[in-house]
C-alpha cells in the first residue's frame, strides 16, 4: 500500500506568516515522507518550542509538541521503546543550540535512528524577534538594539565535532534538494542532522530570503566535495554563515549498530531469564 | 531479649558496614526482624562509617532509640555518630583495647558495662591482617548476645569465598578467634537474643531490601518497562537496581545526560505507550518539574520518585528530610494538580509503588512518590510480600470502534479519554503542551482552556475517596491523635504502642495519598479528636500546613516538626502524647508543637 503526499496533510492551517521557509520545509517533509512509504500512524514527530515546532500538528502522523528545548530526549525515550516506529525530531535553532543545545551531543553519541531536523531561521520569532545562538555578531534585534557582542553558534561544526554520523544542509529555496536530503536522512541508519536554512519573513534580515539562498546556495557536489570524508566536512562547515553549502556535508560509510539495535542485543542476552512475578526472589534470604 | 540495638563505628577501611551487613543478612535467614542503617562522613571514599542494627522477634518500624550494645572501634569516629548512636546507662560499650577513651569522652553518661576487648590485637595475631577486626567483631557479638553463630559463618563463607581461599581462611579465623576471646570473657548479666522461630518451625523466607531497592523491583512488578533518570543521592540505587534488573525483562534504563533528560525519555516512552518512571532527589526533582508539567498537560501517564534528602539546593545529600512535600505538590506553573504518595517503610514502598504506578495509568497523570533518604537507603528485614493480591492497571486504550473516530483528548463523564499509542491505525493525535482542544489541536480559547483544566483537575476526583489513601490505627474514639507520614510514620506507630502503656489511648492516621487531600478520611479520623500532632521532618511542617488549607483541623492540632538529619525517637513523641492526655484531663485544650505564623 503505497502512501501519497496527501496522506500526510493534517486539516490543521499552519500559523506561519505567509513566505515563512517553514512552508516549505513542511512541504518537502511531506514529500520525503511518501517518498520512505511508512503510513503517518507509525511514525512519531516530535518538537520542541518555537514558531518551526508546530509542525508535527500540520502532519498526519502521531505528534509530541512538547517543551522549549526537549524534543530530542523525549524522541529518544520514543525511539528506544518502540524501535519499530519512524522518529522524527524537529525544532528551531533556539530549541537545538541554546535551551536544548546540551541534548545533542548526547543524542549523537548514542545514535538512535532519529532524523533531527532543524529551521535554522538566525532569529527568535514567535517571541517577536529576539537574538538566536545563530544570530551573527552585530546583530540589532529586539533585545539587542545596539547590536548583538557574541559570535553565532555553528550548528554544523557542532554535530559535525561531536561525531554526527550524518550531517546536511539545504534550504526551501531548492525544494527538491531538501526533499532529497531529508529523504536519506529519514532513510540513514542512525541519527541524522540537516540544518535546513529556513528564513524568517517578518524578523530576519531582508537579504537572507529565499530568492537570495536561491541565488547563493552552493551544492556541495558543485565543488567536488566527498561526504565520506569528515575533515572535509568540517572544512566546508566553517563556512557556515559565509556560503551556504546544501546538500549532504556528511555520511558515515560505515555507520555502526544504533542505540536500539544496542539495546535489541542487550535484550537477547538478558530478557526473559526471570519473570515479572519472580521480581522479589532476588531478595530473599534463605 | 526480643529487640536488640546494636551501633558500631570506625575509621575507612575497618568494614564496619560490612558487618552490619553480614550481621543483618544473619538475622534475617534466622527468621528475625531487621532494620539497618547506614552512616558515613562526607569523604568519596574511606572515612569514618557508623551502622546501627535492630534486630527483632516481631516486626519493627524504626532503626531503635538508644543503643543495647555500642562498639567503637575508634573513639574519635564514634564521637562524630554522637546523634546517630546515643548510648546510656544500660549501653553495654566495647571498644578496641588499643584506643581507649579519654575519661571525659562520656560527658555524663555511665555505660552499664565498658569493656576494652583486644579486637586489632586479636586480628593481627589469628588472622595476620587488620583488615579482619569486623570478623572479630561479629565472633564476639555472637558469643556475647547470641547472636546467630551459623548464620554468621554462612554468611562469612558467601561473602568471602568469592575472594579466594586465603581471605576465607583469615576471616574464619578472626571469627573463631572472637567467639573465643568472648567464651572466655563472659560479660556478666550480658542479655542474649531469643530465639526468632520455636524448634521445629519453617516460615516462608524473610526479604531483606532497602527502599530504593524495593522501589524498582515494584516498578517491574507493575510493569514499567523504559527508566530515565541521572546518578543523585540518595536516589541511585533504584537506577543501579533497574539497571540490572529491568533488561530481563525486556525494559530499557536510560542514564541520560541531566535530570530533565532523564524524565523527558520517560515522558516520550509513555507517550509510546509504555509504563515509564523517573527517580531522582531534591535537586534533580527541581528540574523535573518542567516535564512534570508536560505530562500533567499532555495527560500522559508517568511515575516520578523523589527520596527527599535535605535541602535547599544541594542541601544535606546524606541526611533524610520531608520537606519536599510543598515542591510536590505546589511546583508548576499554571493550575493543575497531581497525586503525591509516600511509602512508610521498605516493605510498604513495594504496595506505594506498584500503587503510583496504577494510580498513573489509571488517571492519566504523572505520580510523585515521595519517599526519603531513610527509607530509601536502610536495609529491612520482612515477611514476604505476597504478590499475587495486587492487582494491575493499565491505560484505557480505544476500542477498534473508538479508533474509527478517534478523539485523544474527547470529555467524558470521568475525565478519562481513551489513549491511543503510536502504531495504532486511526489513533494519531497531536500530544502537546499547549493548550488544545478535544482534537488536540493548540488553542487560544478562554473557554476552552477551562473546560479542559476541568477536566484534568476534575478526573482526580475520585482518588480522595481511594480507599487506600489513608491508614489508621489505635482507639477509633480517642480524643488524641498523631498524624505522621513517611520514614516518620513507623516512629509514630511504634509511639502509639509505648503509650498506651502508659496508659494513654491515642490514634494515628498515616497518609499514603497525601494529595489531593482525601478530604472525607481525615474529617472522618478528626471528629473524635480535641488534641494531637502532626509529627513530621520538615523545620516549617509542612503537612500541617498543608492540612491546615483543606481541613478543619481541631484546635488542639498542633504540629511537632523538626529539621532533617535529626530523628524522632518514639519516647519523646510517647512524652508528647502523656503531656496532652494530662491537659485534656485538667479539661482545657491544651496548647501544643510549635507556634504556627
Amino acid at each position: 500500500m503505497s502512501v501519497q503526499v496527501k496522506d500526510f496533510k493534517s486539516d490543521l492551517k499552519p500559523i506561519w506568516c505567509p513566505g515563512c521557509g517553514d512552508f516549505g520545509v513542511l512541504q518537502a517533509m511531506y514529500r520525503a515522507l511518501s517518498a520512505v512509504g511508512r503510513p503517518p500512524h507509525e511514525i512519531a514527530f516530535v518538537s520542541g518550542i518555537g514558531c518551526s515546532s508546530r509542525i508535527p500538528g500540520y502532519t498526519t502522523a502521531y505528534g509530541f509538541n512538547t517543551v522549549h528545548g526537549r524534543a530530542l530526549p523525549i524522541a529518544q525515550g520514543i525511539k528506544l521503546s518502540r524501535p519499530d516506529l519512524l522518529v522524527v525530531a524537529a525544532g528551531g535553532d533556539g530549541d537545538g543550540f541554546s535551551i536544548g543545545g546540551g541534548h545533542v551531543p548526547h543524542a549523537i553519541r548514542r545514535n538512535p535512528d532519529i532524523t533531527y531536523i532543524v529551521m535554522d531561521n538566525h532569529i527568535y520569532g514567535l517571541t517577536k524577534g529576539q537574538l538566536s545562538p545563530t544570530s551573527s555578531r552585530g546583530l540589532a534585534t529586539a533585545s539587542s538594539v545596539y547590536g548583538s557582542l557574541e559570535d553565532p553558534v555553528n550548528p554544523l561544526l557542532y554535530v559535525l565535532a561531536y561525531g554526527a554520523r550524518f550531517v546536511a544542509q539545504s534550504t526551501p529555496a531548492d525544494m527538491p534538494g531538501l526533499a532529497a536530503v531529508i529523504e536519506e536522512a529519514i532513510r540513514f541508519p542512525g541519527f541524522a542532522f540537516v540544518n535546513v536554512q529556513s528564513p524568517c519573513i517578518t524578523y530576519g534580515q531582508p537579504e537572507a530570503q529565499l530568492k537570495q539562498h536561491k541565488a547563493e546556495m552552493v551544492p556541495v557536489a558543485s565543488v567536488g566535495h566527498n561526504p565520506a570524508n569528515r575533515l572535509a566536512a568540517m572544512a566546508l562547515a566553517q563556512e557556515y554563515g559565509k556560503v551556504l553549502y546544501t546538500g549532504v556535508l556528511y555520511r558515515d560509510p560505515d555507520p555502526g549498530p544504533t542505540f536500539e539495535q544496542a539495546v535489541a542485543e542487550r535484550h537477547r542476552a538478558q530478557a526473559g531469564s526471570t519473570s515479572r512475578a519472580q521480581v522479589l526472589d532476588v531478595f530473599t534470604v534463605r | 531479649m526480643r529487640d536488640l540495638t546494636i551501633g558500631m563505628a570506625g575509621a575507612g577501611g575497618d568494614g564496619v558496614v560490612s558487618a552490619g551487613e553480614s550481621l543483618i543478612t544473619a538475622a534475617a535467614a534466622g527468621g528475625y526482624y531487621g532494620i539497618l542503617t547506614k552512616s558515613f562522613g562526607p569523604q568519596i571514599r574511606g572515612g569514618e562509617s557508623s551502622f546501627r542494627l535492630r534486630m527483632s522477634t516481631s516486626p519493627v518500624h524504626t532503626p531503635g532509640g538508644v543503643l543495647d550494645v555500642a562498639i567503637a572501634l575508634n573513639w574519635d569516629d564514634f564521637l562524630r555518630f554522637g546523634a546517630e548512636l546515643p548510648i546510656d546507662g544500660h549501653t553495654i560499650f566495647i571498644y578496641d583495647a588499643q584506643y581507649p577513651p579519654a575519661p571525659s569522652a562520656w560527658s555524663g553518661v555511665t555505660p552499664a558495662e565498658v569493656i576494652a576487648a583486644p579486637i586489632a590485637a586479636i586480628a593481627r595475631e589469628l588472622a595476620g591482617h587488620d583488615g579482619a577486626k569486623n570478623t572479630v567483631v561479629l565472633g564476639l557479638l555472637a558469643e556475647w548476645f547470641g547472636i546467630l553463630p551459623d548464620g554468621l559463618l554462612t554468611g562469612l563463607r558467601k561473602r568471602f569465598g568469592k575472594k579466594g581461599a586465603e581471605v576465607l581462611a583469615r576471616n574464619e579465623r578472626a571469627f573463631e578467634a572472637g567467639r573465643r576471646y568472648a567464651i572466655e570473657h563472659p560479660i556478666a548479666g550480658a542479655a542474649r537474643l531469643d530465639p526468632a522461630r520455636r524448634p521445629g518451625e519453617t516460615p516462608a523466607p524473610m526479604l531483606l531490601a532497602d527502599g530504593n531497592e524495593m522501589c524498582a523491583a515494584a516498578a517491574i512488578f507493575a510493569g514499567c518497562t523504559f527508566f530515565g533518570g541521572y546518578p543523585i543521592t540518595p536516589s541511585t540505587e533504584i537506577m543501579q537496581f533497574l539497571g540490572r534488573e529491568l533488561w530481563k525483562h525486556g525494559g530499557v534504563v536510560l542514564q541520560a545526560e541531566d535530570e530533565i533528560a532523564g524524565a523527558g525519555a520517560a515522558v516520550g516512552a509513555s507517550f509510546a505507550g509504555r509504563k515509564a518512571m523517573t527517580a531522582t532527589s531534591g535537586p534533580g526533582m527541581s528540574l523535573k518539574t518542567e516535564m512534570l508539567g508536560l505530562a500533567s498537560i499532555a495527560e500522559l501517564p508517568l511515575v516520578c520518585v523523589n527520596v527527599q534528602r535535605g535541602g535547599p539546593a544541594t542541601g544535606m545529600p546524606t541526611k533524610s528530610e520531608q520537606a519536599d512535600l510543598f515542591q510536590a505538590v505546589f511546583s508548576a506553573h499554571g493550575d493543575l494538580v497531581r497525586p503525591v504518595l509516600a511509602p512508610t517503610s521498605v516493605a510498604d514502598t513495594f504496595a506505594t509503588t506498584v500503587e503510583a504506578f496504577n494510580i498513573a495509568e489509571q488517571y492519566q497523570t504523572p505520580v510523585i512518590l515521595l519517599s526519603d533518604g531513610e527509607i530509601g537507603q536502610r536495609k529491612e528485614v520482612v515477611d514476604p510480600i505476597d504478590t499475587r493480591r495486587f492487582s494491575i492497571v493499565e491505560r484505557r486504550r480505544p476500542s477498534p470502534r473508538e479508533l474509527e473516530s478517534y478523539v485523544r483528548y474527547a470529555f467524558t463523564e470521568t475525565g478519562v479519554s481513551p489513549i491511543s499509542e503510536p502504531g495504532m491505525a486511526g489513533g494519531a493525535y497531536l500530544a502537546s503542551g499547549i493548550e488544545h482542544n478535544e482534537q488536540g489541536a493548540p488553542t487560544a480559547s478562554g473557554a476552552l482552556h477551562a473546560r479542559m483544566n476541568a477536566k484534568r483537575i476534575g478526573k482526580l476526583e475520585p482518588l480522595a475517596r481511594w480507599p487506600g489513601a489513608v491508614t489508621v490505627s489505635g482507639e477509633p474514639d480517642a480524643p488524641i491523635a498523631l498524624i505522621a507520614w513517611g520514614s516518620v510514620a513507623g516512629v509514630a506507630r511504634e509511639a502509639l504502642r509505648l503509650a498506651e502503656r502508659r496508659g494513654v489511648h491515642a490514634k494515628l492516621l498515616v497518609p499514603t495519598l497525601l494529595y489531593p487531600i482525601p478530604q472525607g478520611a481525615y474529617a472522618d479520623f478528626l471528629a473524635s479528636v480535641r488534641a494531637g500532632l502532626v509529627v513530621e521532618q520538615s523545620h516549617q511542617g509542612q503537612l500541617y500546613r498543608l492540612l491546615r488549607m483543606f481541613v478543619d483541623l481541631p484546635d488542639g492540632l498542633g504540629s511537632f516538626a523538626r529539621s532533617g538529619a535529626n530523628p524522632f525517637a518514639p519516647t519523646e513523641i510517647v512524652e508528647r502524647l502523656v503531656e496532652l492526655a494530662q491537659a485534656l484531663q485538667r479539661a482545657r485544650v491544651p496548647e501544643v508543637g510549635v507556634a504556627i505564623d
